[in-house]
């Protein structure tokens, strides 16, 4: 796979359905956590965890405006997914399956001309 | 190489471990008789004019979408390096401006390959259009947006 074998990328990131839920709700605005808390309906510290997850990854950025932090989406840090939905990848991805494939056929037929 | 730290925003890295020794997965890139069992996913299939494995020479074929679109397809081969590396230029058309440098490497782990595709595109909005034009062969033309709906649906059930 072209992405890294850590637990800590996008794929993981969208793969929780909260996680999904805040993008959603950071798409076009800022929002405070206890403004996201309030909108999920979740407490304020399941969904700071949740967004520790998707800063790591950087999907969502943060700054500082008073005494709140304000959190926004980072569209650009979905492009893996992108690119894997696209296709580049998943086409190579599915030709190497079938390349493996058909390498065990090469192996039958040379094991077969040894003989 | 002509690849460096500069190139990671145009280009696309993708590593495979196949089982099979070094030199059979290099074979299995060396003839249309071969090319022709694997290459694409499934439910591809190609037709060839012409093929030629030689630093130079040239595959000139068209892929077989499962839904029955043809796509022509270009590939020069620049550097072969048996059976470590095979580098090309995969275009649509000979001199198709559009086309992308791949380099292929198999690195031999005993009993198994590892098999790396380096795909470096001319610029980043080539990779962007190349990858938007396979999200196209499969029939699923993604966008962010259309991604960002996907992934609310999916969020609500």
């Amino acid at each position: 796979m072209a992405r890294a074998a850590t637990t800590s990328d996008a794929f993981n990131a969208i793969a929780e359905p909260q996680r999904r839920r805040i993008l959603d709700l950071l798409r076009g605005r800022e929002l405070a956590v206890s403004e996201l808390a309030g909108e999920l309906g979740l407490p304020q510290p399941g969904v700071s965890k949740h967004l520790r997850v998707l800063r790591e990854v950087e999907l969502v950025r943060v700054r500082s405006d008073g005494k709140q932090r304000l959190y926004c989406l980072n569209a650009e840090a979905l492009r893996p997914v992108q690119e894997w939905v696209g296709g580049f990848e998943r086409f190579w991805e599915a030709s190497f399956d079938r390349l493996d494939e058909y390498v065990q056929e090469l192996k039958e037929e040379e094991g077969r001309d040894g003989d | 190489m002509a690849t460096d730290e500069q190139t990671t925003d145009r280009e696309i890295v993708l590593s495979r471990t196949v089982n099979g020794p070094r030199a059979l997965v290099f074979k299995a890139f060396t003839e249309v008789r071969h090319l022709s069992k694997w290459w694409g996913p499934d439910g591809f299939t190609t037709t060839t004019r012409a093929f030629a494995f030689r630093e130079g020479g040239d595959w000139d074929f068209t892929m077989h979408g499962p839904d029955g679109t043809d796509f022509p397809n270009w590939i020069t081969f620049t550097e072969i390096t048996a059976p470590e590396r095979i580098r090309l230029v995969h275009g649509t058309f000979k001199g198709d401006p559009e086309s992308f440098d791949q380099v292929l490497t198999f690195t031999d782990i005993g009993e198994r390959t590892d098999l790396e595709m380096r795909t470096v595109f001319p610029s980043k909005a080539h990779k962007d259009l190349v990858v938007e034009k396979y999200g196209a062969i499969e029939g699923g033309k993604q966008t962010l947006g259309r991604l960002a709906a996907y992934i609310e649906k999916e969020g609500q059930i």
